[in-house]
């Protein structure tokens, strides 16, 4: 059954490829996500490593998830040599095989990463953190003045049909359920208290993408609720009444990494291409377009990108509630099951 | 007769080729993980957990109830439309307005038109402020996260479908049969039900077929709409490949939902080839 599943694979693969026009035989072939993240890396890393080396870029566009289903498609013969994906979907792709390890011989800046930003297991590095963002307390200043404390507000009565969390078909839902757990400090393993509470809130609606929260806060159908802060003061930025806050019980937070790709057909460049990354002016330049916060030592940012970086004005890496992703996708598939049976039903 | 089936032999490669890789090849893959584990072994696990849960059912009975309910709301604002634009309209360049206002729309992505069916059917949006401004209501109505608010978007979204299909049966049919059907003494209304009506029949039951198969598979529309509080086929497929990364079990979704909708779609079509022999 693998064996024809492979077979039909290769042939759709071979017609794409014959259809597909051929590109620059140099280029090397990077896998980033849509929008203005990929505006922003192209901007910040692919830019300078062109302007360095001469090697022009490709984007390959897509979220995580697309590019990991790209990168095991094409295991046998990868034609993208680095690969940008999230927490998570990081850990899944190690486990699929399709990742090389990231050396400091091949990368030296590699040292220049905090230890946090640098994911490693038996078999080395497979991971490097280019930036954190959070899914913060989001809120309407103009309905909202006086900046929210705590995510238990969420339930206030005032704010009925009128709030926002993510649905598990976010990338930010599943972990955001393991965070409420761990603030409400519910017995280990057990969800069943955290799924009592959502169903008492009473929302505007449960958000699939970053894209229908934006609309959302825009259009004044949520309040308040969770958010990212890259969309929120995205929205803050166009001049919309839109605050984000780091409540006291802090929040949860992911980051975009890159990988080296396992048979990487230009395999060097693509060393060099992580390693720009982890210069301290691309990291301070995802900062200041994306609000990243930066996941290379030694990086100061302007006062105004500094107010709005996933840990707040006055955090740091330590204020954010980074996940165990192999506990989390272990309990994937039986949280989105119990979310659809219990929340996403009338 | 060789050298026309040779010259058509090349002709056909291209379009066969691009069915093959872009339509039968992801189909074949799909199919064969929803009958797969992990290890590669041949199962029908993934089917059994779908049909043998109570939930699925009750999941895939709101995904046709709206998508049958999308079908006739279609239908029924549809027909009239394309009667007016067929029989009615007289000038030329309005009715080429007309028919440039209802095709544009397919030009827009479905996911910028959904956003703006949540920003108009909002709590503070257009549909609301009028109704409480005609003193109509007092409250706002919730249109988002109920069946409603998908209902509206997707009969602006698929609508087009029915008005271009009826319309093209409309303009076909030869006049002459209904002033036969007058000179014989019937009235208008049962000349159009006993001969105009019957003679559109295939191709409103072709633009039906249409509406009814996007609707069933519409992903955006709903997931937008329902604002993540109503759940359709499709967004648990979507949930499978996106977030739980169980292809098998997404991939029995997947096909599960094809292999029903292509019953009723059949079913349908059965209809409209017995309209099409009565006439």
């Amino acid at each position: 059954m693998a064996r024809l599943s492979g077979l039909v694979t290769a042939s759709a693969l071979a017609l794409a490829a014959a259809i597909a026009p051929a590109s620059a035989q140099e280029a090397l072939h990077v896998a980033w996500y849509g929008g203005n993240w990929g505006d922003a890396f192209k901007a910040c890393v692919a830019d300078p490593f062109t302007k360095a080396t001469g090697v022009a870029v490709v984007p390959e566009v897509g979220t995580s998830t697309v590019t990991l289903a790209k990168l095991q498609q094409q295991k046998d013969a990868p034609t993208i040599d680095v690969a940008w994906m999230d927490g998570g979907v990081s850990e899944l792709a190690e486990a699929a095989g399709v990742l090389a390890p990231i050396t400091e011989k091949g990368v030296p800046n590699l040292k220049d990463a905090l230890p946090q930003a640098v994911y490693s297991n038996a078999s080395g590095t497979y991971a490097v953190g280019t930036g954190y963002y959070s899914l913060g307390l989001t809120y309407n200043t103009k309905e909202i003045p006086q900046a929210p404390t705590s995510w238990n507000d969420l339930w206030k009565p005032e704010y009925a049909d009128a709030v926002t969390i993510p649905s598990p078909a976010n990338s930010s839902g599943v972990p955001f359920l393991f965070f409420l757990h761990k603030i409400w400090n519910a017995p280990a393993g057990d969800f069943a208290p955290v799924f009592a509470k959502i169903k008492e809130l009473k929302p505007a609606l449960f958000f699939d993408s970053s894209g229908a929260a934006s609309n959302a806060f825009q259009s004044s159908e949520a309040i308040i609720g969770a958010h990212f802060n890259v969309g929120a003061f995205d929205l803050a930025a166009k001049g919309l009444p839109i605050g984000f806050t780091v409540p006291k019980e802090g929040v949860w937070a992911t980051d975009a990494r890159l990988h080296l790709v396992k048979n990487a057909p230009r395999a060097e460049m693509a060393q060099k291409f992580i390693d720009t990354a982890l210069t301290p002016a691309a990291s301070q330049c995802l900062a200041e377009k994306l609000f990243l916060g930066p996941s290379v030592k030694g990086v100061s940012v302007s006062p105004e990108t500094a107010a709005k970086l996933p840990w707040g004005a006055k955090g740091s890496v330590e204020n954010l509630y980074l996940l165990n992703w192999t506990e989390v996708n272990a309990k994937r598939a039986e949280l989105v099951d119990t979310w659809n049976r219990e929340i996403a039903r009338k | 007769m060789t050298a026309p089936r040779m010259t058509l032999a090349p002709l056909l490669f291209a379009p066969l080729a691009f069915f093959a890789a872009f339509f039968l090849a992801p189909m074949a893959v799909v199919a064969l993980a929803s009958l797969t584990t992990d290890e590669g072994g041949l199962t029908f696990a993934h089917y059994a957990r779908i049909l043998l849960d109570q939930y699925h059912w009750d999941v895939l009975w709101v995904t046709f109830r709206i998508a049958l309910a999308t079908t006739a709301l279609c239908l029924l604002i549809g027909f009239p439309l394309a009667w007016y634009l067929v029989r009615i309209v007289r000038w030329r360049s309005w009715r080429r307005a007309c028919v440039i206002l209802i095709v544009v729309p397919l030009f827009t992505s479905n996911i910028v038109r959904s956003f703006g069916w949540m920003v108009l059917l909002g709590r503070t949006g257009l549909v609301n402020q009028g109704l409480m401004g005609m003193g109509l209501t007092e409250r706002p109505i919730r249109f988002l996260g109920t069946e409603t608010g998908i209902l509206i978007g997707m009969v602006y979204i698929l609508m087009p479908f029915v008005v271009l299909s009826v319309g093209n049966a409309l303009a076909k049919i030869d006049t002459a049969l209904e002033d036969a059907s007058a000179d014989l003494g019937v009235g208008p209304a049962r000349t159009f039900w006993f001969v105009t009506l019957p003679l559109c029949l295939p191709g409103a039951v072709s633009g039906a077929i249409m509406v009814f198969a996007l609707a069933v598979s519409a992903y955006v529309t709903p997931a937008l709409l329902s604002g993540g509080q109503i759940t359709v086929f499709s967004m648990l497929i979507f949930q499978q490949y996106s977030s739980v990364f169980d292809f098998h079990y997404g991939g029995a979704l997947s096909v599960t939902l094809l292999v029903l909708t292509l019953v009723l779609v059949t079913l349908a079509g059965r209809i409209g080839e017995r309209g099409r022999r009565a006439a």
